[in-house]
C-alpha cells in the first residue's frame, strides 16, 4: 500500500486503532476465544469447569437429538435458501418489464419483512396460526377448507414447513431486490441482441438472465444458508424448537442445554460447531459458486 | 427507451402474480394493525371483520399495563448509545484502516472479519459469564457495550471503504497546509463523510432496535427489557389479549415502518449493496 500523508509512526497511529480494538476483543473476540476453551470442559456454571479434552465433541457424534437438529436445519435450508432465490428470481424476471413506478411501488412492499426483528415476526406467525383464532385456519374455514385448518404449529409433521415458510416470506423480497440491482447491471443490449435474434422469454431467461446473475446468485446462497445456521429467534419465538423437537435447530439446541439444563461445556461445543459450519460453507460457496467470467461482483 | 418490451398484454399475467406475492407480502401487518384496533367482542366475529370503531385503547393498554412505556424508553436508551459510540469507534478505525500503518494490521482485520461471521449464539454464553463477573447483569451497560462491540467489524469496514473513496487531494491539500491529523479526520474527512455515516447509522439503527438474543440473556428484570424482548415475555402473559399484543406489535414495528418510508431507497439499496461486501 501507497503510504497515505496522513500516516505517522505506529505509536501516534494506535490512538486511533485501540479504543474500539479494545472493546471488541473484550467483548466478541474474547469470548468466542473462552467459548472454544468451555467447549473442552465439563462446566454447570457454578463450580470450577472439568477439562475433558474432545470429550463433548465426541458425545456430540453420538448424540441423537444433536442429529435431529442438524438434519431440521438441513430441511430448513430449503426454507431459507431454495424457496426464496426461485421465488426471488422469477419475482426479479417478472418485476423488470414492468415501469419504473411500478417496480419500485413492488420493490417497497417485498422488501419489508426483510428490516423487521424476527424474534416479533415470529410471535406475529404465532398469532397467524393460532388453531382457533388464528386468521389463517379462520381463512381457510371461510374458503370452505375448514377440513385442514390444523393446529399448524402443534402439528409434529406440519410444524417445519409452517416456520420455514415464514423464512421463505421473509427472505424472497430481499432476494428479488438483489436479483433486480443484478439484472440492471447487465447490458441491455444483451437482450436486445437476444430478442432480435428470436429468443423467447423464457430462454433468454435461462441463457442470458441466469448465469449473469451468478455473482448475486451467490451472494443470496451465502446469506440464507448462514442465516439459516444462525437460526433462533424465529424459531425460538414460535415453536422453542417443539413440539417433541420438531423444529429443534443447533441454536435451539444450544441455548437449552446452557440456559435451562446448565451444561454450558456441552452448549459451547454444539455453538463451536455452528459457528464451524458458518465458516466451512462461506468458503464452499466461495470456492464452488464462481461467477462465469471470473470478475468479482463482491 | 422502452423497457416495456413485452408489451402491455405480456406483461399482464405477470403483474398479477407480482401483485399477489405483493399482497401476501403486506397481509400479515395488514391484519396485525386491523386486529389492533378492535376490541375483543370484535375479535369473537372474526379476524377479517372490520370492528364498529376504532380501539386505540389498546395501544393505550399495550403502553401502560403491557408495559412498553419501559420498554420503548428502554429500546431508545439502548439504541441511541450503541449506534453512536459505534460510529465513533468505527470512524477511527476505519481511518486506521483506510490511512494509517499500524503492527500486526492485517492480523487484525482478519480478527474482524471472524467477528462478523461467527454468530452471536457461539458466544453467548461466555459473554453472559463475563458480564456477570463484572456485575453488569440486569444493567443498561450489559445490552449497550457487546452491541458496540458486535457493531464495531462491519462499521468499521464500511467507514475503511468509504473513506479509500475519499479524492487524495483533498486530504493532500489539507496535509500541505499545515492542518494537523486530527483537525484533518474532524474537520475534513468527517464533513465530507456524513452520508455514509447516517447510512451506516441507519443500520445500525435498525439492528440494534431487532436485537433479540442479548437482551434475552443478558437481562432478566422487565425493568431493562427491550421492545422484542419485552413483547415475547408480553406474549407469555397474556396469550388470550389478542388486540393488545396486536397493539404492541405495531408499538415494535412502528418506529421501522417510519424510517422505512423516510429512507427506504438508502435502505433497500444500502442492505441489498451491503450484502455484496
Amino acid at each position: 500500500m501507497k503510504r497515505s500523508p496522513l500516516d505517522a509512526n505506529a505509536s501516534r497511529n494506535l490512538i486511533y486503532i485501540l479504543p474500539g480494538l479494545l472493546v471488541y476483543l473484550a467483548l466478541v473476540l474474547g469470548p468466542i476465544i473462552a467459548a472454544i476453551g468451555i467447549s473442552f470442559t465439563e462446566w454447570n456454571g457454578i463450580g470450577s469447569p472439568n477439562w475433558v479434552g474432545f470429550g463433548n465433541y465426541a458425545k456430540l457424534l453420538s448424540d441423537e437429538t444433536f442429529y435431529v437438529a442438524l438434519k431440521n436445519n438441513a430441511l430448513f435450508m430449503v426454507f431459507y435458501c431454495v424457496i426464496p432465490i426461485v421465488v426471488g428470481l422469477l419475482l426479479a424476471a417478472l418485476v423488470w418489464s414492468l415501469r419504473q413506478r411500478e417496480q419500485f411501488a413492488l420493490r417497497t412492499l417485498l422488501f419489508l419483512p426483510y428490516i423487521m426483528p424476527t424474534a416479533v415476526l415470529g410471535i406475529i406467525w404465532h398469532w397467524l396460526y393460532n388453531p382457533a383464532f388464528g386468521p389463517i385456519n379462520q381463512a381457510l374455514k371461510l374458503v370452505g377448507l375448514g377440513s385442514i385448518a390444523l393446529p399448524w404449529l402443534g402439528d409434529f409433521t406440519f410444524v417445519l414447513p409452517a416456520v420455514g415458510i415464514v423464512a421463505s416470506w421473509y427472505f424472497f423480497g430481499f432476494c428479488m431486490v438483489l436479483f433486480l440491482s443484478g439484472i440492471q447491471r447487465i447490458d441491455p443490449s444483451l437482450f436486445e441482441a437476444a430478442r432480435v435474434d428470436g429468443a423467447s422469454g423464457s430462454r433468454i431467461f435461462f441463457f442470458i438472465t441466469l448465469p449473469l446473475l451468478l455473482p448475486e446468485i451467490r451472494i443470496a446462497l451465502l446469506l440464507t444458508i448462514i442465516a439459516s445456521i444462525k437460526s433462533f429467534d424465529l424459531i425460538f419465538t414460535m415453536t422453542r424448537g417443539g413440539p417433541a423437537n420438531a423444529t429443534l435447530v443447533p441454536n435451539i439446541y444450544m441455548y437449552e442445554l446452557g440456559f435451562q439444563l446448565n451444561r454450558y461445556g456441552y452448549a459451547s461445543a454444539v455453538a463451536i460447531i455452528g459457528a464451524i459450519l458458518v465458516f466451512t460453507i462461506n468458503y464452499a460457496v466461495h470456492r464452488l459458486v464462481r461467477p462465469v467470467n471470473g470478475g468479482s461482483a463482491s | 427507451m422502452s423497457r416495456n418490451f413485452h408489451g402491455i398484454g405480456a406483461v399482464l399475467p405477470s403483474r398479477i402474480i407480482l401483485w399477489l406475492f405483493a399482497v401476501l407480502t403486506v397481509i400479515p401487518f395488514a391484519l396485525l394493525i386491523l386486529t389492533s384496533l378492535k376490541s375483543r367482542a370484535d375479535l369473537i366475529q372474526g379476524a377479517f371483520v372490520l370492528p364498529a370503531y376504532p380501539h386505540f385503547e389498546n395501544y393505550a393498554n399495550a403502553w401502560i399495563e403491557g408495559h412498553f412505556n419501559v420498554y420503548f424508553l428502554n429500546s431508545v436508551l439502548i439504541v441511541f448509545p450503541v449506534v453512536i459510540v459505534s460510529i465513533i469507534l468505527g470512524t477511527l478505525m476505519g481511518f486506521s484502516f483506510a490511512f494509517l500503518s499500524f503492527p500486526f494490521r492485517r492480523t487484525i482485520f482478519v480478527l474482524l472479519t471472524i467477528g462478523m461471521m461467527v454468530p452471536t449464539e457461539a458466544f453467548i454464553i461466555p459473554l453472559y459469564y463475563e458480564m456477570r463477573y463484572v456485575g453488569l447483569i440486569n444493567t443498561y451497560a450489559a445490552l449497550i457495550l457487546p452491541q458496540i462491540a458486535m457493531s464495531l467489524p462491519f462499521a468499521t469496514m464500511f467507514m475503511a471503504s468509504a473513506m479509500q473513496q475519499l479524492p487524495l487531494e483533498v486530504i493532500e491539500a489539507a496535509v500541505l497546509d499545515g492542518a494537523s491529523r486530527r483537525y484533518i479526520l474532524s474537520k475534513v474527512i468527517v464533513p465530507l463523510m456524513l452520508p455514509s455515516m447516517s447510512t451506516l447509522a441507519l443500520f445500525l439503527f435498525i439492528w440494534t432496535w431487532n436485537e433479540f438474543l442479548i437482551p434475552l440473556v443478558l437481562v432478566n428484570d422487565d425493568n431493562y427489557r427491550t421492545l422484542p424482548i419485552g413483547m415475547l415475555f408480553f406474549q407469555g402473559r397474556y396469550t388470550v389479549n389478542t388486540p393488545v399484543l396486536t397493539a404492541g406489535a405495531v408499538i415494535v414495528i412502528g418506529p421501522l415502518i417510519l424510517a422505512y418510508m423516510l429512507f427506504q431507497r438508502k435502505l433497500i439499496t444500502g442492505l441489498t449493496a451491503g450484502a455484496t461486501k
